[in-house]
């Protein structure tokens, strides 16, 4: 058990250096602390050229959205950065469980995200002068924190696809945008066609954006248990899969010798 | 009046290392160079990788501003009339890049044509004269990022001289080529010469520069260390003679005692397969083979040969003197 | 003479090889249909008198603006990337006249984007746009096409500096969007916000695309946004000689 936990802390230790090591301030800055803010004050703007919805519907529903891009690129890099160097293989034949292994690699991601979505929500607030209550601010806190776990789960099949396919910033954008549509962050979902907001419950971010605004408008974290729990479960699915993608692909590897492929 | 002449040129580059405490650190690239080229002529810069080769050339071609010193091209200073120069030169440098894969290599030439600005009523001709002369017709249709190593490499050849350019720079053309391409292009530069056009070229092969050059200069840690005609520099070393040893294994005292030795000019060793070959210049009418023999006492020995010297011999001893 | 046939040689090159690479080319296609579709299903549930006519021409304009500052802000980067960089600084030309072709040739994969958001708005949402004045929105997409390629040359000569040129210019692709007045109108802003807009060539070819297709009076914002675009590489070309000074001193215009 211990050696669980220890694979899963020092791995995680080592990957936080390891993604920030490419994640330098002058991506970092523009692309996850101004981009989300840009991305909230656009769709504020729209929703009151529209008349629809508040200033705070949108904030949250933005600044949780955007997690996905850390989440989902991060992934892919940290995936594909193993895979560069030699070691994914090295990592997924260990005798190390892989199960703490890779959910320790994936915790900087996890946090990473968390921290872009809190600081986005942070700002988003202050300057659209939007007030949330102060009791909600760490029920909040903790829904975000599972969004981006939620996401990263995603993540982890997204990049495992992307040892296979060259061209992977494209279908991470399309995550993102398919993210944009559907999990009701900027459209409520019952102004979707049913198809769509019925999809969107499998969904990564749907039932946390809906907890955060029952929350900012007063809600008990008892009160939206239930869509947390749905979170971590939607979460822990997309885990999972990605888990087995990437052995299913080591497997596959170790036939065909294509997981060191550049 | 030389139509390339370098003056005293030195290049400095600055590197910067570590994030929080930022050091710099400056290295000399090239020291003090300085040589002229006639008209007509074919002149060779030969040295080792990392001699300043190409951050002279680069000075010449005004993409790199010289640290002190002054070069000029057909009487235009590099730096001050920058575009005079360039409208007068032809750049090619060996390698995969700078050519557009996504195009053909007939627009990549049309592309470079129209910034050269050779007129349009003559650029087809020229552009279909260039590929008979690089051998890439039939092949010119085709995407760029289609063609081999070698392809790409004839097509900056046609490239650098879509302007019909007084000068041209060359730049380690056959780099990576095969051994059968690399030949076809010597011939072809050499038919350049032949044409009246003045040629710097640089290279690290030593039987190119002998093969094709009116003069070399063999430049090492960014200084000239000789300069002539090749039967000049072999004349050099044409007296004393190369003692070649053959050993499994030879400690680096030895290789120093060995250097040692009165009459012994320079020594080099040669990695061939699992041997090294021990290769002692030594003066003239002195026999060393017993001595050297003496000194690698206990290293297990092969062949041992003695010749005349090659001009590879005399570039080899220039170039790892310290 | 010279200057407009390099210049217009150098565009088309450029557009031919950027539309060659055909999933990068999509990519850049969907991207903006993602803010559009959120745009068009925003607009039709809420109680705006704006009409779906207007989302549909500014999320238009919006795909183009994203086809090129998602790219022009690492032009330079890219030729440098090829190898190419060198040898075009190395020909007689002002690199300017090199440059501005390539990034007007990113700003013309923005008509892609053009066209398949306003198909995508016909087909998907009913919305239909019908333009009352053809020819002038056809120089409207013109002229903005030519402006966003100005503004893209500036901020690829100020941004060459930067390892990371592509996230710079990415930076400038929402804030864009959101005071170009495409689909938010400027009176929601508070005052301040005005001038940086009118500075922007994108918002006056917003305004003339707007106009030409509602049957306004396009010609006042396409001389403003032609203008801008003007002032820019003016900007764009001193800008120029310092860097590539700069360059050849540092000895950056090559990897190795």
């Amino acid at each position: 058990m211990t050696v669980a936990a220890r694979i899963f802390f020092v791995g995680g230790v080592t990957s936080f250096r390891a993604l920030f090591y490419w994640l330098t301030p002058w991506i970092y800055v523009p692309s996850l602390l101004v981009g989300p803010i840009f991305q909230i004050l656009l769709f504020a703007y729209i929703g009151r050229s529209a008349h629809l919805r508040s200033d705070e519907f949108y904030v949250i529903g933005n600044a949780i959205q955007y997690a996905a891009i850390p989440c989902l690129f991060a992934m892919s890099q940290m995936i594909g950065g193993e895979r560069y160097q030699g070691t994914l293989s090295a990592i997924l034949v260990s005798p190390a469980g892989r199960i703490p292994l890779f959910f320790g690699r994936s915790m900087p991601v996890v946090v990473n995200g968390a921290f872009v979505a809190a600081v986005a929500l942070a700002l988003g607030c202050l300057i659209l002068d939007v007030r949330l209550p102060l009791s909600s601010i760490a029920p909040i806190a903790l829904v975000v924190l599972i969004a981006a776990f939620s996401c990263t789960g995603l993540g982890l099949i997204n990049a495992a696809i992307s040892l296979r396919l060259r061209e992977n910033a494209v279908l991470t954008n399309v995550i993102f945008g398919f993210l944009l549509i559907f999990t009701g962050a900027n459209v409520p979902l019952d102004s979707l066609p049913g198809w769509m907001s019925t999809s969107a419950q499998g969904m990564p971010f749907t039932h946390a954006i809906v907890a955060a605004r029952r929350l900012a408008d007063g809600a008990s974290l008892g009160a939206v248990g239930g869509l947390v729990g749905a979170e971590v479960l939607v979460g822990l699915a997309y885990g999972l899969c990605g888990y087995a993608l990437l052995r299913w692909f080591e497997a596959q590897g170790r036939r065909y010798a294509t997981l060191e492929r550049a | 009046m030389a139509v390339v002449e370098a003056q005293d040129l030195h290049r400095t580059y600055k590197t910067h290392t570590g994030t929080i405490r930022r050091r710099v650190k400056e290295i000399e690239a090239v020291c003090g160079v300085s040589f002229g080229i006639e008209k007509g002529e074919l002149f060779g810069l030969l040295g080792p990788n990392g001699a300043g080769k190409t951050t002279t050339i680069k000075m010449l071609i005004t993409l790199l501003i010289p640290t002190s010193g002054t070069g000029r091209v057909l009487g235009y200073d590099v730096v001050k009339d920058a575009r005079e120069v360039r409208k007068r030169i032809g750049y090619v440098f060996g390698g995969e890049r700078g050519v557009y894969e996504r195009l053909s290599g007939y627009d990549n030439l049309r592309y470079f044509a129209e910034l050269y600005g050779v007129p349009s009523r003559v650029q087809k001709q020229r552009i279909e004269e260039l590929l008979e002369l690089v051998g890439l017709k039939g092949r010119e249709q085709e995407r760029a990022e289609g063609y081999s190593r070698g392809m790409k490499q004839r097509l900056h050849v046609a490239r650098g001289l879509l302007h019909d350019p007084e000068v041209l720079f060359l730049d380690e053309p056959t780099l990576g080529l095969d051994p059968v391409g690399a030949r076809e292009l010597r011939a072809t530069i050499a038919s350049l010469t032949d044409a009246g056009k003045t040629i710097l070229l640089t290279t690290h092969y030593m039987f190119e520069a002998d093969a094709l050059c009116d003069r070399i200069a063999v430049i090492a840690r960014g200084k000239i260390l000789a300069e002539g005609t090749p039967s000049d520099l072999k004349r050099g070393v044409a007296q004393g003679s190369i003692v070649e040893v053959e050993v499994y294994g030879v400690a680096d005292e030895t290789i120093e005692s060995v250097r040692g030795l009165d009459g012994v000019l320079a020594v080099s060793v040669e990695e061939r397969d699992q041997a090294q070959v021990l290769v002692v210049q030594t003066k003239a009418d002195v026999e060393l083979t017993h001595a050297i023999l003496g000194h690698l006492n206990g290293a297990n020995v092969g062949r041992i040969s003695r010749r005349e010297p090659t001009l590879e011999d005399a570039y080899v001893a220039l170039v790892t003197e310290e | 003479m010279r200057t407009l046939r390099l210049l217009g040689m150098g565009w088309y090159f450029q557009f031919k090889m950027i539309s060659r690479s055909a999933f990068e080319g999509v990519g850049q296609v969907i991207w903006p249909l993602f803010f559009a579709t959120v745009a068009f299903f925003v607009f039709r549930a809420g109680d705006s008198p704006r009409t779906l006519l207007y989302a549909s021409l500014g999320a238009a304009v919006m795909g183009m603006w994203s086809a090129t500052s998602t790219t022009a802000g690492a032009a330079m980067q890219r030729e440098r990337w090829f190898g190419t960089l060198e040898l075009l600084v190395a020909t007689p030309p002002h690199f300017s006249l090199i440059l501005l072709p390539v990034t007007l040739g990113m700003a013309t994969i923005g008509l892609y984007c053009m066209a398949a958001t306003l198909l995508w708005g016909r087909f998907l949402f009913g919305i239909h746009v019908s333009i009352v004045h053809p020819l002038l929105f056809g120089l409207s997409i013109l002229g903005t096409v030519i402006s966003f390629g100005a503004l893209g040359f500036l901020f690829a000569v100020c941004f060459v500096r930067f390892r990371a040129a592509w996230a710079l210019g990415n930076l400038f692709e929402y804030p864009v969007w959101l005071i170009g007045g495409f689909l938010v109108p400027l009176a929601l802003f508070p005052d301040w916000v005005h001038p940086i807009s009118w500075a922007l060539a994108p918002t006056w070819g917003m305004n003339a695309i707007r106009e030409s297709a509602l049957g306004g009076s396009p010609l006042d914002d396409l001389a403003l946004c032609l203008g801008l675009g003007v002032a820019y590489v003016a900007l764009g070309v001193l800008v120029t000689e310092r860097v590539l000074r700069a360059a050849r001193v540092r000895g950056a215009l090559s990897l190795t």
